[in-house]
This record gives structure tokens, sequence and C-alpha cells, in this order.
């Protein structure tokens, strides 16, 4: 079954192709090209690109996988998370193409399209139950994936999403907006453990969620705090140290809750999940709890993108009888969607 | 197409192929990059053409010092911070553009991405030429980095080929990362007029806590929740990064019946959980971006806002000082770690 996704959460216009797990086509049309990784919105311009480029990219979607709209069999939208007047504009388009085609419309969880990421193109079996964690500038959720469309959330952040503090981060060391993936590069030339920073919630009894603002103001105490300017070095070191014990408190989190459940894969998605120092963490987490880390398999996958959103779609409706499900007319856009309640 | 050699290479030469809207292809300190005269439409086109670029997506420049750059973008703190400590270098700093470039070159924001690579060929090439290039990767677009000649040469079309009018063999590059890439055009610019702001009454209160910050949240609620549905709240809330705005809107929320957990709004711009509505004004660039999020609307509705870095978007909040209720809290960090000052009053 051939599906046609439509996204436009955030500051991608994206339409992609998909057939159960493969992607046939995706089409990232981005509005701030490529510092807009994890951010950088103005709301209404970002409307008005996304109406202006929607045709277009689904045009092209079809076109790369020599299809016409006649050889496809349903149509995925994001509905939600995502920011309203950006999320309208892909429903609407996806509503117009579903009842110009008499084509079933499905609603795709923004957040289920990353926890899904990872099962694109893939051949291995994957075991239920699995964990699954999604790290993004918007969202950091770790997730029990019971079958494919039964979700518990198990922890999700109390205050910053990862990404955001990683941006913000960057942001206070004077390296722009959004900047997480400088942060990035910033910190494989520095030394982790030369400024302490706190580790978050060391305290708490609440070990099931994730938490950055303390971090991030013991941070802003620690760049403040330097009087002249911040030499080379000192900004390699203190992007090091934060990036350290951002991931040191989400790898312990994970590990805490992790080990309780007979879970054999842990699948990752989301902008963060680019992260090649973080990779190495989760990689060497699933050695420790027996867990296979699967992340997706191109780098196209992990921004925001529409293939997700078909994979996610066509990995829950598998067989089409089952896809009369939503009419076009029920489907809206939610734009607090949360990942664990049913459409 | 003409192949020449580095060290054979003459300057002078080049300038004169850029100077009639030529594409040259250049080693640099990260990955060959494909280059055309910034200031002449013509070439710019001629290098999306051979790039196989979509639409939209613009192209940094590549200068040869600061000051140059300066002629062409407009450098704000961040970014001359940034020129200081890591240019020359792989890194392309992204300013208010000046609009002096061909048109596609600048985002359609207007911001501009500006390069000073550290390979001294190239400063002298540029440096020769009198102004910028824009430059690219030699690769089409979403193909292999190119390294070495080989790379561009095997992976791109005969009608690209034509379109390349010279070519630097500097051999094979070291493998480093193309360039990141930083926005510096959000900086922290917009300030308050503290002075414009006359508060009727005014009070203060030290924090000691998060909790103790969530807790002030819950009694300004309580102070002045009997105006909800008479007239809008806004609860203005300004403070640096990390002083706990949104600890201070999760007592609020707590303090209003909402059991969701309230999050930094920063990445979504906007939350609505029902009752209230939380939004971020540090990602937006103005004022009418806030009014763009239905700002109008929700007044006239009476809605309870918290509205995070108020501060950028002081002037479109006191458009409504009279139709809401507009109160000012400023967290401020204090002497001790985990003090902080929480002072608040009404327009």
């Amino acid at each position: 079954m051939k599906i046609l996704a439509i996204d436009t959460s955030c500051d991608e216009t994206a339409a992609a192709v998909t057939e159960g797990a493969t992607v046939l086509s995706n089409v990232i049309w981005s509005q701030a090209a490529m510092h807009a990784k994890f951010g950088g919105v103005m709301p209404s311009l970002a409307q008005r690109m996304h109406k202006e480029r929607i045709d277009f990219a689904v045009r092209k979607a079809l076109l790369t996988t020599h299809c016409t709209v006649n050889n496809i069999q349903a149509v995925a939208v994001t509905a939600g998370p995502g920011l309203a007047i950006a999320l309208e504009v892909g429903v609407a388009k996806a509503k117009e193409i579903a009842a110009k085609y008499n084509l079933p419309l499905i609603p795709v969880n923004h957040i289920e399209g990353h926890l899904l990421s990872p099962l694109a193109n893939h051949n291995e079996k994957v075991s239920f139950p699995a964990l699954g964690l999604v790290v993004s500038g918007g969202h950091t959720e770790l997730v029990l994936i019971d079958k494919i469309g039964e979700y518990k959330i198990l922890a999700k952040t109390s205050d910053d999403a990862l990404g955001e503090a990683l941006d913000k981060a960057a942001r206070m060391l004077g390296l722009g907006y959004p900047g997480g993936a400088i942060l990035e590069k910033m910190a494989r030339l520095g030394k982790p453990k030369t400024y302490p920073l706190p580790m978050p919630m060391a305290r708490s009894s609440n070990k099931e969620s994730f938490s950055y603002s303390g971090l991030k103001t013991a941070f802003f105490r620690l760049v403040s705090g330097s009087n002249s300017q911040l030499t080379a070095l000192e900004i390699y070191d203190m992007a090091a140290s934060f990036q350290n014990r951002a991931f040191q408190h989400l790898i312990r989190v994970v590990t805490e809750i992790g080990k309780k459940y007979p879970a054999k894969d842990l699948l990752v998605g989301g902008g963060v999940a680019a992260n090649i120092e973080l990779r190495k963490r989760l990689r060497k987490l699933g050695k420790e709890l027996d867990l296979k880390v699967r992340f997706p398999y191109s780098t196209k996958l992990v921004g925001d993108n529409a293939a997700m959103i078909g994979i996610a779609a066509g990995l829950r409706f598998p067989d089409h009888d089952l896809l009369n499900t939503y009419h076009p007319g029920q489907v809206d856009r939610k734009p607090r969607w949360s990942i664990d309640v049913d459409y | 197409m003409q192949i020449v050699k580095e060290k054979d290479a003459s300057i002078a030469k080049i300038v004169e192929v850029l100077n009639r809207g030529g594409l040259i292809i250049f080693p640099c300190e990260t990955v060959y990059g494909a280059a055309v005269d910034a200031a002449n439409p013509e070439a710019v086109k001629k290098l999306s053409r051979y790039k196989q670029r979509l639409l939209g997506k613009p192209y940094a420049i590549m200068v040869s010092d600061q000051k140059m750059a300066e002629n062409y973008a407009e450098l704000n703190k961040t970014a001359r911070s940034l020129y200081r400590n890591f240019l020359p270098g792989p890194l392309t700093v992204v300013s208010k553009g000046k609009h002096k470039v061909a048109a596609g070159v600048e985002s359609e924001n207007g911001t501009l991405g500006v390069r000073i690579p550290d390979y001294s060929f190239m400063l002298k090439l540029i440096n020769g030429f009198g102004r910028p290039i824009v430059a690219t990767s030699a690769n089409a677009s979403y193909k292999k980095r190119p390294y070495k000649i080989n790379d561009i040469l095997d992976n791109i079309s005969q009608k690209q080929k034509r379109l390349v009018d010279l070519l630097i063999d500097a051999g094979e590059l070291l493998h480093n990362e193309p360039s990141t890439v930083i926005d510096t055009t959000l900086d922290d610019t917009v300030v308050l007029r503290q002075g414009k702001v006359v508060f009727g009454q005014q009070s203060s209160v030290v924090s000691r806590s998060e909790e103790n910050t969530q807790n002030i949240g819950k009694e300004l609620w309580q102070k002045y929740e009997g105006y909800a549905g008479q007239r809008a709240i806004i609860f203005a809330l300004e403070g640096p990064m990390g002083a706990g705005k949104t600890q201070f809107t999760k007592g609020l929320a707590r303090a209003m019946g909402i059991k969701e957990e309230v999050v930094s709004p920063t990445f979504s711009l906007e939350l609505d959980y029902g009752r209230l509505v939380h939004l971020d004004a540090w990602r937006i660039q103005s004022g009418e971006e806030l009014e763009n999020l239905g700002l109008k609307k929700k007044i006239s509705d009476k809605s309870i806002l918290a509205v995070e870095w108020a501060d950028r978007v002081a002037d479109t909040i006191r458009k409504y000082n009279e139709e809401a209720v507009v109160v000012w809290v400023k967290i401020t960090y204090a002497k001790e770690e985990n003090e902080r000052l929480i002072s608040w009053g009404v327009v």
C-alpha cells in the first residue's frame, strides 16, 4: 500500500511516498536551510512558506517515485504536536487531496513518526515490547512501545527538551541559535571534566523525568561568572562539560527505567539523534542492558521529515481494509497531541 | 573547463574569470568549493544551475577579512566574538545582510552567511578580487563531499561540467567537515525600556529555590485571579536564561488547577493548557509575530497568558495595557547560587 505523507509541523515543508516501512521518496524543503535544524521560526512566515511550497513538495515526492496520486492508496498527515498555524497548512492540503481522490486520511502523531523512524528501510524484526527514545528541540521522551500504536510514556522532560538545552547552552557561549550542532563540534575539542556542573536531579526522588533547567542555570552562572572574553579553549571545555552532563543525565534516566522492562530493542529518533557522542553513549548503554540500539538509517530521517509519518501510518495500518477509520472531515490539527492518547 | 594546479595558478587569471561571470572550483580547508562573483546575478544563477539547487536555499559568501565582511553584513556582538575567536576557519556566521549581494544569496529573511577561509591561496584570491565570492561545496546537492577533484568530476553530468570555467586542483584535501553554520541574528538586543513602564504598585521578594519560585507564581495568581473572566490577564515574565520563568509558570498553572506538566515553550512558541496559554518570545523576532499567534483574539477572549521573554515584545504587550491586566514579573539572579529576586508590578 503506497502512502503519500505530509508534515508541516515546524519549519520544514515535507512530503514523502512510502510503502510499509520502505521510503520511496522523502522531500524536505527547509525554510531556513541548515541552521534551522532545531528551531528558529517566525510563525507567520513559516505558514506562508508552507502554503507556497506544499504543492511543489507533494509533486516532487510523487515525481521522484514515478507515481501519480492514482497510484496512492492513502494519505497520512502530521496532525500534531506542533505549531498550530504551521500544522494546519499540511492538514488542509492532505484533506484536499484525500477528498479529491477519495482516499482515506490517516492523522499521525509527529512524535510517533520520530519514534518509528529507525524502522525505515529496516529488515530485521523488532521484538515488542520495545523502548523508544525521542530527543529533539521540542521533545525528550522515553516511551514503552507495547506494539505499534500502543505507547506508554515512561519519562519526559519536566522543563526544557534536550535539544533546547543544548541550543541554549550554545547561545550562552555566543555560538548563535540554534547551536546544538556546533556545540557538539566544539565539545569534541574540549575536555568534559574541566568544569564541575551539577548532575540534574541528583537528589530528587522523582527519577521518572528528565530535567535540564538546573543544569542550564548552573551553566549560565559559569559562563557569566567569567569576566573576560572567553577563549576558544574555554569555549571548547565549557561545551564539552555541558554536553557531558546533559547526556549523562539522559543515559542515567534511560538506564534506570529501561532495566525495569523486558525490552530487546531501543529505537532512537529526533534531531539530537544525529549527535555522534550521544549515539556512542547509547550504544554503550545498549551493551550493558542487552538492548539492540537502532537509529534512523539516514540523517534525512533524523530531523523533521514526512517519510517517518508515512512509515508510522504504514506500520499502523499494514492492511488496506483497516483504513476506513477516518473520514477526511474528521481530521483536524491537534497542536498538543500526546503520543499516549489515541487520535 | 580548464584545470590548473594550485601551484601553477595565477591569481590575476582567476580574478579575470570571476570578473566575467565565470564559475571556479577551488580548494580550501574544508572541501572543494564552487564559487562565482557575489555581486553578479547571472553568475549566481549559473552557480544554482551547477548545484541543481532548490530555490530559496541561501548561499554564503567568502570574504578575506572582517573589514570586508562588515561592508556586506551587520555584525552584532555575538558575531564579532565569533569572528575574533574562530575566523578564519570552518565557520559560517549568519548575520543581517546589507543587501549588497545578488538576489538569492541572502536568505528570505535577509540574513547573510559569511565565512573567512583558513586557506592562504583563497585569502589571496579574494583579496585580489577585492570583493566577496559566493561559495558552496562543489558537489551537487545531496552528493558526496568532494575532497579530491575526481569526487566532483565522477559525480557531475556533462551539462554541469560545461558550467565550470576553471578548476584549481590542490590534490587530495584533508578530510575535514564542511563548515558549521551559526545564526547570530537572534541576539538579546531588544531590551525593555523600563522607563516607559510605570508601575501602579510594585513589590519584590527573594526566592531561595525552584519550589519558592513556583509558590510565588501561585501567590500572584491568587492576587490577580479576581480579574479572571472580566479581563484578560497577562503575566509578562522577564529574566535571564535559567532564572526560573518556567518554574514561575508551573506554580501559576498549578494554582489555576491545571494538572498537566508545564514545560518550556521555547521550541513550540505556544503551549495551550486550556485555561492558561504559555507563550515564549525568545525565538520570536518581533512583536508582530506574537500578534500572528493570535494575541488579539486571546485578549478579547479574556484568556490568561504567561509570556516568557516578554521584554523582547514589550511594545506589543503594552498595546493591551487598557484591555488586559498586565502583570510584569522580573526575575533576576541574586548573590547566593539558588537565590532570585522576583519583583512584580501592574501597569
